[in-house]
């Protein structure tokens, strides 16, 4: 059975239907892209899972047992983890504190070994100057630092939500293998939401998408990006 | 400064404050005595600000704590001391159940409802009749260590002392890092694992205790409370004012604040009778407008600024900030 699951997950928000009927399904060592235009309800989906939003109707499900009415400090601790898509890196806390937080508090670490274990996980990302402000990193550092933030959950799924948004090319490229090597490393599920299509490309074993809260297609990046229906939702178009 | 200096500057400051009654005139411990109450409560109420919620209800739990040990004191006839500790219990264990409702509330909605609570617990203490004393209050029959001013100047000091080992603790565990998450952000605090409710619980019941525990020393010292005085608003918003040019977030921040604060509303108060309160008005406004981290946040700022110029070594303002 897949580790996270959701069964015809649907959030209104008053007449609006922000995601519709979604089920789907993500895997350790996968990584799945979540695609769709602005608009689609892909961030609303992640705020479902990672239980910033209570759904309307619908069940998730995560190793094996029902989640979908668990607080979002319990999922975490139970291993969904997740970035923000506006990124806020917690001022009045230093690089490494941010990366303390979630060894403190989903793994019960005490202060000194979370200070070990987040230095070690920055290293590992290639994160240094954990003494410093985070208002004094630059932006490649502050997305490594939004992947450190949700990996010190240990968690068993990582939602990244357009954390290659502001990036050039060559540190697209750094944060890709990053994931990657991540996903493989730790051999955790992985769900990337993005709207750089070769990120989405190089990538994700496997893609859905999304629009006006639908799932419209599902499948391979290649055998999605030919679908008509897709092709349509992004072009607009008589679809 | 020096890491030495640093280390020890506390235990300089707090050996003065010890040995200041053998150095003073009864004015000036007099002076003092009504300012380390205030510093009590400036460093308590800081302690709740550091998770976002300002409270605007020192005066309620002051007040809680003052009548706790004022009618124990003379229903129960328990020992000063014991009666203070049972001010503190009584605040906090008002401050537990209240918070399952109130600790829902965020900002401007939590600060009005602590306001509010401040002024109810006053209504009810007016009209409680001859249980507290009504309007008139509560004269103690006899002053703790027979009205010794050393001993009750010192007596002061220890509620000080006790709020700062609290904020210490707060400082140095795994409270700072929850409190300042759910300050700067509760969905990301959240998705850290962070039991948000919980550790605003811990804070506001600790503040509310610590608050007890003041206004139970406070009359102990006076041995006197009444509605009219124990639930003043200067109890609010004196010790609110001294944490904000002092500077929030920390424990040398609200002591630093208190003391100008405090001297510099005696001396005006001298100077200009009533008028002193638009003076520490106008203080406040400036403060916030032109040095919104207080004194001591700008002290921080500078000495992280300058570690960093001079390729010092680069913890020194990261631990004069977490001090």
């Amino acid at each position: 059975m897949p580790d996270l699951q959701t069964f015809g997950l649907t959030k209104r928000f008053g007449g609006l239907l922000a995601v519709n009927n979604v089920s789907f399904s993500l895997d350790r060592g996968e990584i799945l892209g979540v695609i769709g235009p602005n608009g689609a309800g892909k961030t609303t989906f992640i705020n479902l899972v990672s239980g910033v939003y209570a759904p309307s109707s619908g069940r998730i499900r995560f190793k094996g047992r029902d989640i979908t009415n668990l607080a979002a400090h319990k999922r975490a601790r139970a291993g969904i983890a997740r970035t923000f898509q506006i990124i806020h890196p917690l001022e009045n806390l230093n690089v490494a504190e941010n990366v303390m937080l979630g060894f403190l508090f989903t793994r019960r670490s005490s202060l000194k070994e979370a200070r070990k274990s987040a230095e070690a996980l920055c290293g590992s990302l290639g994160l240094s100057g954990l003494d410093r402000d985070v208002s004094e990193i630059t932006m490649l550092e502050t997305k490594k630092l939004e992947i450190a933030h949700a990996l010190a959950n240990d968690p068993t799924v990582l939602f990244l939500d357009e954390v290659m948004a502001g990036l050039n090319v060559d540190e697209t490229t750094d944060v890709v293998r990053l994931v990657r090597n991540v996903a493989r490393e730790k051999n955790i599920g992985v769900g990337v939401v993005e709207h750089v299509m070769s990120v989405i490309r190089d990538l994700t074993h496997r893609v859905i998408v999304l629009e006006a809260g639908e799932i419209i297609a599902a499948g391979p990046y290649e055998e999605v990006a030919k679908n008509p229906r897709v092709i349509a939702a992004y072009l607009g178009g008589a679809g | 400064m020096t890491k030495a200096v640093r280390r020890f500057l506390p235990i300089v400051v707090i050996a003065a404050a010890i040995f200041f009654p053998f150095m003073a005139g009864p004015y000036p411990l007099a002076v003092a005595q009504s300012v380390l109450i205030s510093m009590a409560l400036a460093v308590s109420w800081d302690m709740l600000l550091r998770s976002g919620q300002i409270s605007f209800g020192i005066a309620g739990f002051f007040g809680i704590g003052a009548y706790g040990a004022a009618l124990s004191t003379l229903k129960l006839s328990v020992s000063p001391i014991v009666s203070i500790l049972f001010a503190g219990a009584c605040a906090a264990l008002v401050a537990f159940v209240l918070g399952f409702v109130i600790l829902r509330l965020r900002k401007v909605y939590f600060a009005i409802t602590t306001l509010a609570l401040a002024e109810i617990f006053q209504v009810i203490i007016h009209n409680w009749g001859d249980f507290t004393g009504g309007p008139e209050g509560i004269v103690l029959p006899s002053l703790i260590f027979k009205g010794d001013s050393r001993s009750l100047y010192w007596l002061a000091l220890a509620s000080v002392l006790l709020a700062c080992a609290f904020s210490a603790v707060f400082q140095r565990s795994r409270l700072r890092f929850a409190l300042t998450a759910v300050r700067n952000n509760e969905v990301s605090a959240r998705s850290s694992g962070i039991a948000i409710f919980s550790y605003l619980m811990i804070a506001f019941v600790t503040t509310s205790f610590l608050q007890g525990i003041v206004g139970g020393i406070h009359v102990q010292i006076y041995g006197y409370a009444s509605p009219d005085s124990v639930f003043d608003a200067n109890y609010t918003l004196l010790p609110l004012a001294m944490a904000l040019l002092g500077g929030t977030y920390s424990t040398p921040g609200p002591v630093l604040g208190a003391i100008l604060l405090g001297v510099a509303s005696e001396y005006l108060k001298l100077k200009i009778p009533y008028g002193h309160l638009v003076v520490y008005g106008i203080i406040i406004v400036l403060v916030i407008l032109l040095l919104p981290e207080g004194l001591y946040g700008q002290y921080c700022k500078r000495v992280k600024a300058s570690a960093k110029e001079g390729a010092g070594p680069k913890a020194a303002g990261t631990e004069a900030a977490h001090a």
